[in-house]
């Protein structure tokens, strides 16, 4: 490197890991096919002082993004983003950086609990003849992995059922709503994708797309480059939620609006905008009167109107999201945003709303299962249906509401699991035969959404194994050989890798992508290398709206289960999440909004917590129809006084030291109400509070804020 | 707007590593709270502790409310770290040169094994951003083989911070001199700034006017926190705008 | 005295023989006996009782609690972000208060000649010694790694590191240990005499012990010369010692980059604080040994509680002087964060320490000790002391810990919940009550030859019709 470097090589290089000597190594220390090297060539894993970095695919949410890890003598030391991929361009979150906790976790399942692997293979492959097909079912994680593919595979040559994905985060952002929202306005199902990198104006509705939402890092970026686009003026964000959401907070403007009016404000809006440009009102939004709209909504008419002009001076584009597809009129409030952006004629356009691209050995648009799907499978155990599941990558008694029954219909079937980490349905398993860390794994991902390339992201083991668990890939492969017969040719795999081989063969020698090679193993070792493969062509698909203005749009109003005065508005743990509690790390990381630590709080409104004799750190009880949970009161200055807000992701039973007896699980106020696209309503409770006990010194919420500094208590008086 | 090359400033006052901070794309998210936990080897302290004023994070995101519901906001999201003052108030303070000025490098140092706890120099930091090992806190196994080599890990009764990631910056002087050339913009970055999933961090030198984070630094729109108390800070701020 | 009959000229001069120590003289031999008596009388099942109490707080409180504090950290204390300073600190500065009376009486006293000062210049000393043992107690245990406290002192070592000599804390650990060593010796001088004539009272291993501390002293001229030489010389000495160690005490808070604490007069504000509870421990300490020791109403007086008195109430006057101009001054300013600070001390859930402090240091003194009677009282100036102790150590909790919750990171602004450092604190106060209780039965408390001395100096003279007091010159 004696020659000139470009300061562009010099980025591109330093995003490849913390150091310049920092080669992408494509054969890990878990290499499947070894090979006898003389103990003076030391592999390179090996070597005192000198890190190796391993490209992978980072397993905490379903996102997909791209990890760049430093090992150092065999261990994992830290994981950066891969600046080559094209999703996460080398960046990470604050989950994305504790993996590592995960993988050293001193709680994981340590080996199966047949003992030896050769007799859990055995009990799986018992299971596979001992029932029919179709009593069979297999629930894995979010994510469409390999092992997905895999198990479809095995489930479409034997008659098994279909594997279902499900995962707690899927249920919040409601996936199944966007879906259908986006057939029954588009005529085409798909996951839509906002570019709010490049937007003017962004109205989001209830939308956390900076927490957890679909794909948190791409619309994060996307949210930078809304502020400060060096060829734009900076764009304006403004947000309509009933509780200021960690994404509500970076919002120009937020608008306290009343849960489940979400849609009829979009509308409202959709009709001033409209009868400013034309003098009229277009026939999607004539359903709406604004007047009434903003006395439904809790807002002032003049809202609306100020809103409008700023609408029709720019184009706006509008997110729906959040709680508010989290309502009995979730459909309906997605359709009404969707159609708002119509007035902005944005679809498929720079900074507007396209359909999310599908990943390179993709064929057709799939999501992973809805509540009511997942109602439908815990009926079939009810009934014995289903007399074995599979459950892999997924916490079912801990991600369904209790309200479903899952845990109750796990008496009815043998449960196998798969789970790296003794949480609360692992416990249950009468087979826990653990699959590796993510990190110690091989594999595929696809990326769903948040990037406009076709991504396959690409795993491998950065370390060897810690403990003496084994791929589940490898135990269904095998287990399906012992099984013989149909089983045996459902899956004709040496191993996992060998899986994965033949499903990236389409692959090979495609000349469209990040990397080509034209036989296998280079292409493989390239994907491992680079960390996936990426087909360099944008394929956003570009949503067909024109028909959107012309249909009238329905504006069901919400219904409401319980009788509680207090809306309640759950929302997902941006640190947490579903599956972070068991990092000690995570715990440690103050909530974006309250920087509580450790613990579940309930959000209340201070006005209506002073007439409710509530004060900070009181303990209360919430309680909706369909139970009731315990809490610390948190006086959060920006909620409507008729909702309260919970955060998902603590609450566990079991999952760890760190998880363990902490907290409590909102999902557990859940009712077993949907939407038309069959999602959870899971904010469409009223709740109930009543008081347990005052705040006692040194018991109440571990806080990184102080609340002399920061409100004023007891500071004395004014003066603050 | 005065730029370093223009005016001749001490070295202390312009600083050699610098930091800049854009509040207005800062979401608050932790990612370089958790990224510098990770790879500074930072203790995890537990609930009780925690909320007691006693969490190791060198770097935390401060935020504030403005207005009354329901015109209420959130100011934007500050972190804060050390700030690497020129003239630091940590220093002079500590009675075992346990908090050093490096001339090298121009950053304020604290020498673990030398540190005797006395923390006065965490008592004199006007921007409350250092952390002392008020115990041992406890790595159950395996966890600490995530522990980061190039980092000293810190005992019980010593005072620790934010090092600008000294480690990396060592790391890339080192791979720059072996190859016979100078450390260049971009080449590494600390581990918040290469976390931030918004690009809020920028971190390079700013003694060098071509870099980016010199040119965001003296663009003229940024403020230095509590600047006149006279430290000299050397991160950066950005509100929105 | 103009209502007195000029023919009641007897009965005047034994009221104020009654009074005066210095006009009641008895033989040296027999002021020696009762000395001795004091010391050697056979300590009573109370004394035990105390003792054994005390051993086991100390014991308890003191070594074990601190063991527990140095394996378990800091954490065990009450300090977090932002007060990285508690109690143990507010210890140091009380303790070192409380020793500044002990000089003040000791050598200021001395060298201005106050004759009252003669019988309990000892007894105050030793309340320089044993405070300072506190302070210094109370500074390690303020430590996050004392078994690394000698790296604070300047000592030849193979890396060449030297203290930083910009730092607060080293000039305070030059000047504490500078002021207990010259204390120390300034304790021992006068002491020689009393332990000669110990030596020469006693058998058995007292003998022994007191043979070692008396150095040879046979009372020759020339030993005596030598000794007011050096004890000159030191209470001389001694006094800008004495004014430099709380001056530089105060310094630790003074030059510090804080909110309320950039304040040029904390140096005599600190001075005249520490002799507030100084003085106020000093009763309290001399009502204990009038009360409780054999012989000890001769030697201490009413005449001795009416001067330390006067005293008090003018250093309490002082320290409100300076209470309130530091107070006005910092508020005048203005500065955001000083105000806020200011406000929290008087509203905050604080609030009731703050006025407790104004009442017990200033209001209280204020209203009793004008009154000659009752401040003669040993009841109740001890009752005042007391109070005043509790004042000052209030005053230093404001100061320290109530202080540095604010700052100016809002953000990080935390109210201190003390510990550990609640009982390590009894600890230190059961120490210092322990070690006099010990130096009771081992030291002369009343230097008998300075009394002599005095008494000796000391004559009633006739002036016509008139008796009066005459002084003469000794030196």
């Amino acid at each position: 490197m004696s020659e000139q470097v470009s300061r562009r090589d010099f980025l591109k290089l330093a995003g490849l890991g913390a150091a310049t000597t920092a080669i992408l190594t494509g054969c890990g220390p878990a290499s499947r096919y070894v090979k006898r090297e003389p103990y003076q060539q030391m592999p390179e894993y090996n070597l005192v002082g000198q890190s190796t970095y391993y490209a992978t695919t980072c397993r905490e949410c379903a996102a997909g993004c791209g990890l760049v890890v430093r090992t150092y003598q065999g261990r994992a030391i830290k994981t950066e983003g891969n600046a080559h991929h094209p999703l996460n361009l080398g960046k990470t979150c604050a989950r994305g950086q504790a993996t590592l906790h995960g993988l050293y976790n001193p709680d994981r399942v340590q080996g199966p609990s047949t003992g030896s692997w050769d007799a859990g293979i055995q009990a799986v492959a018992d299971a596979f003849k001992k029932y029919k097909p179709s009593e069979i079912a297999f629930l894995m994680g979010m994510t469409p992995d390999h092992l997905y593919d895999l198990v479809s595979d095995l489930a479409q040559s034997t008659g098994m059922n279909a594997p279902l994905r499900y995962g707690a985060l899927g249920m919040f952002e409601s996936r199944a709503t966007l879906s259908k929202a986006a057939e029954n306005v588009f005529g085409q199902a798909g996951l839509p994708w906002f570019d709010v990198g490049k937007a003017q104006i962004v109205f989001s509705f209830g939308a956390n797309f900076l927490e957890t939402w679909l794909s948190p890092l791409a619309y994060t970026r996307g949210f930078a480059g809304l502020r400060e686009k060096e060829t734009k003026l900076r764009g304006t964000f403004v947000q309509f939620e009933s509780r200021m959401s960690a994404t509500g907070a970076k919002a120009d403007k937020w608008i306290p609006i009343r849960p489940g009016t979400e849609g009829l404000v979009a509308l409202a809006i959709g009709r001033l905008v409209s009868e400013i440009r034309s003098g009229a009102a277009l026939p999607a939004f004539a359903n709406v009167d604004p007047a009434q709209v903003a006395d439904e909504a809790g807002i002032k008419l003049a809202t609306l109107e100020e809103l409008a002009s700023m609408f029709v001076n720019s184009n706006v584009l509008a997110i729906p999201g959040g709680a508010a597809l989290g309502q009995t009129n979730g459909l309906e409030i997605a359709e009404a945003v969707l159609t708002l952006n119509a007035l902005s004629n944005n679809f498929g356009k720079p900074g507007g709303v396209y359909l999310s691209a599908l990943a390179p050995n993709q064929e057709g648009t799939s999501r992973p299962a809805s509540p009511i799907e997942m109602y439908d499978l815990v009926e079939k155990m009810k009934s014995g249906a289903i007399k074995a599941l599979f459950v892999h990558g997924v916490n079912p008694i801990f991600e369904l509401p209790k309200t479903l029954g899952f845990e109750a219909a796990l008496a009815n079937v043998e449960l196998y699991s798969f789970a790296t980490f003794p949480d609360e349905t692992a416990a249950k398993a009468k087979y826990l035969l653990p699959d590796h860390h993510s990190l110690e794994s091989w594999g595929y991902q696809r990326v769903a959404t948040g990037v406009a390339l076709p991504v396959l992201s690409g795993s491998q083991p950065v370390v060897s194994p810690y403990y003496d668990t084994r791929a589940t890939a490898d135990v269904l492969i095998a287990a399906a050989q012992a099984a013989g017969g149909k089983f045996a040719s459902a899956l004709p795999y040496k191993d996992e890798v060998d899986f994965i081989q033949n499903k990236v063969a389409s692959l090979v020698g495609d000349a469209s992508g990040s990397f080509s090679a034209s036989d296998t193993a280079t292409f493989m070792a390239r994907f491992q290398q680079y960390g996936g493969w990426f087909r360099n062509v944008e394929s956003l698909i570009v949503p067909d709206a024109s028909k959107a203005l012309y249909n009238p749009v329905k504006t069901t109003k919400p219904s409401f289960a319980g009788n509680g005065e207090f809306f309640f508005v759950p929302f997902v743990s941006p640190t947490l999440a579903e599956a972070g509690a068991n990092k000690p790390w995570l715990q440690e990381l103050p909530d974006p909004t309250t920087t509580v630590m450790w613990n579940t709080w309930v959000e209340i409104n201070p006005d209506m917590a002073k007439e409710l004799g509530l004060a900070n750190d009181d303990r209360v009880r919430i309680t909706s129809e369909a139970g009731s949970v315990e809490a610390f009161v948190y006086l959060y200055p920006a909620i409507r006084p008729d909702t309260v807000a919970m955060p998902f992701g603590q609450g566990h039973t079991a999952y760890g030291r760190y998880a363990e007896n902490r907290g409590a699980n909102p999902a557990d106020l859940f009712g077993a109400y949907y939407n038309d696209a069959g999602d959870l309503a899971f904010a469409g409770m009223k709740v109930k509070i009543e008081k347990i006990s005052h705040a006692v010194k040194n018991g109440g919420l571990s806080r990184m804020e102080s609340l002399m500094g920061v409100y004023g208590e007891g500071l004395g008086g004014e003066e603050h | 707007m005065i730029r370093p090359d223009e005016v001749k400033m001490s070295v202390e006052e312009t600083g050699k590593w610098g930091m800049t901070i854009n509040q207005d794309v800062c979401t608050g998210c932790q990612a370089c709270v958790a990224a510098c936990a990770m790879e500074n080897n930072i203790s995890f302290v537990g609930e009780e502790d925690s909320g007691y004023g006693r969490s190791m994070h060198w770097i935390r995101i401060e935020r504030f409310w403005e207005g009354e519901y329901p015109d209420v906001r959130m100011t934007p999201q500050q972190p804060m770290m050390c700030q690497q003052c020129g003239h630091a108030t940590c220093e002079p303070v500590c009675p075992a040169f346990a908090t050093v000025h490096s001339q090298a490098e121009q950053l304020n140092l604290q020498v673990y094994n030398r540190c005797v706890g006395t923390r006065y120099c965490a008592n004199n930091c006007p921007y409350q951003v250092r952390a002392f090992n008020w115990r041992d806190y406890q790595r159950p196994e395996p966890l600490s083989n995530q522990l980061n080599p190039d980092v000293t890990v810190r005992r019980m009764g010593v005072m620790e911070k934010c090092t600008f990631c000294i480690q990396r910056i060592h790391r890339a002087q080192d791979t720059a001199k072996s190859e016979g050339r100078e450390v260049m913009d971009g080449e590494f970055t600390t581990a918040c700034a290469q976390a931030c999933p918004a690009d809020a961090i920028v971190f390079g030198r700013v003694d060098k006017p071509e870099t980016l984070v010199a040119q965001i630094t003296n663009n003229g729109r940024g403020t230095k926190h509590l600047a006149e108390l006279g430290t000299l800070p050397h991160v950066t701020y950005f509100k929105e705008g | 005295m103009a209502d007195k009959k000029p023919h009641d000229e007897h009965s005047h001069e034994e009221e104020m023989r009654k009074k005066h120590l210095m006009l009641d003289p008895l033989p040296r031999g027999k002021m020696n006996e009762m000395v001795m008596e004091a010391m050697l009388e056979k300590p009573t099942w109370k004394f035990w009782v105390v003792f054994l109490v005390l051993s086991f707080i100390v014991a308890y409180c003191l070594f074990y609690k601190w063991y527990v504090l140095i394996t378990k950290g800091q954490g065990e204390a009450g300090v977090m972000r932002p007060d990285y300073w508690g109690i143990f600190l507010v210890n140091t500065v009380f303790w070192i208060g409380i020793s500044h009376a002990g000089t003040f009486i000791s050598a200021i006293l001395r060298v201005f000649k106050a004759e009252f000062r003669r019988p309990f210049t000892r007894i105050a000393e030793l309340m320089t010694t044993f405070g300072l043992v506190q302070a210094g107690f109370s500074v390690l245990m303020h430590m996050g790694r004392t078994w690394l406290f000698y790296w604070l002192i300047p000592y030849p070592n193979q890396r060449m590191l030297w203290p930083n000599l910009h730092s607060p804390l080293t000039w305070d650990l030059l000047a504490i240990t500078t002021y207990l060593l010259s204390s120390t010796m300034y304790l021992f001088l006068p002491l020689i005499p009393d332990v000669a004539m110990a030596r020469d009272r006693s058998t058995g291993w007292r003998k022994k012990f007191y043979r070692v501390l008396a150095l040879g002293f046979r009372g020759t001229e020339g030993e005596w010369r030598h000794l007011h030489n050096a004890m000159n010389i030191f209470a001389f000495a001694i006094i800008p010692v004495m004014f430099s160690v709380h001056t530089i005490v105060s310094w630790d808070f003074a030059a510090a980059t804080r909110p309320g604490w950039s304040s040029t007069i904390y140096g005599p504000y600190f001075i005249v604080g520490a002799l507030h509870s100084g003085m106020g421990a000093a009763a309290v300490v001399l009502a204990v040994v009038q009360g409780t020791m054999k012989n000890m109403k001769y030697f201490v007086r009413g005449e001795h509680f009416d001067a330390i008195g006067k005293l008090m109430l003018i250093i309490s006057m002082s320290w409100a002087y300076f209470y309130f101009n530091d107070y006005i001054v910092q508020w005048y300013g203005g500065d955001k964060w000083t105000r806020i600070m200011l406000h929290f001390h008087e509203a905050g859930p604080l609030g009731w320490m703050w006025f407790t402090m104004l009442i017990v240091n200033i209001a209280i003194p204020w209203a009793v000790l004008w009154n000659a009677k009752w401040r003669s009282n040993p009841w109740i100036i001890s009752v005042v002391g007391i109070g005043i102790n509790v004042g000052m150590w209030f005053e230093r909790y404001l100061i320290v810990p109530v202080s540095v919750a604010i700052n100016r990171m809002p953000f990080t602004w935390r109210l201190y919940q003390p510990g550990i450092e609640v009982p390590m604190g009894i600890g230190t106060l059961a120490l210092f009550i322990l070690l006099y209780m010990m130096a009771s039965k081992l030291i002369p408390f009343i230097p008998v030859w300075e009394v002599q001395e005095g008494q000796l100096a000391h004559e009633f003279k006739k002036f016509g019709r008139e008796t009066v007091v005459s002084v003469s010159e000794l030196e």
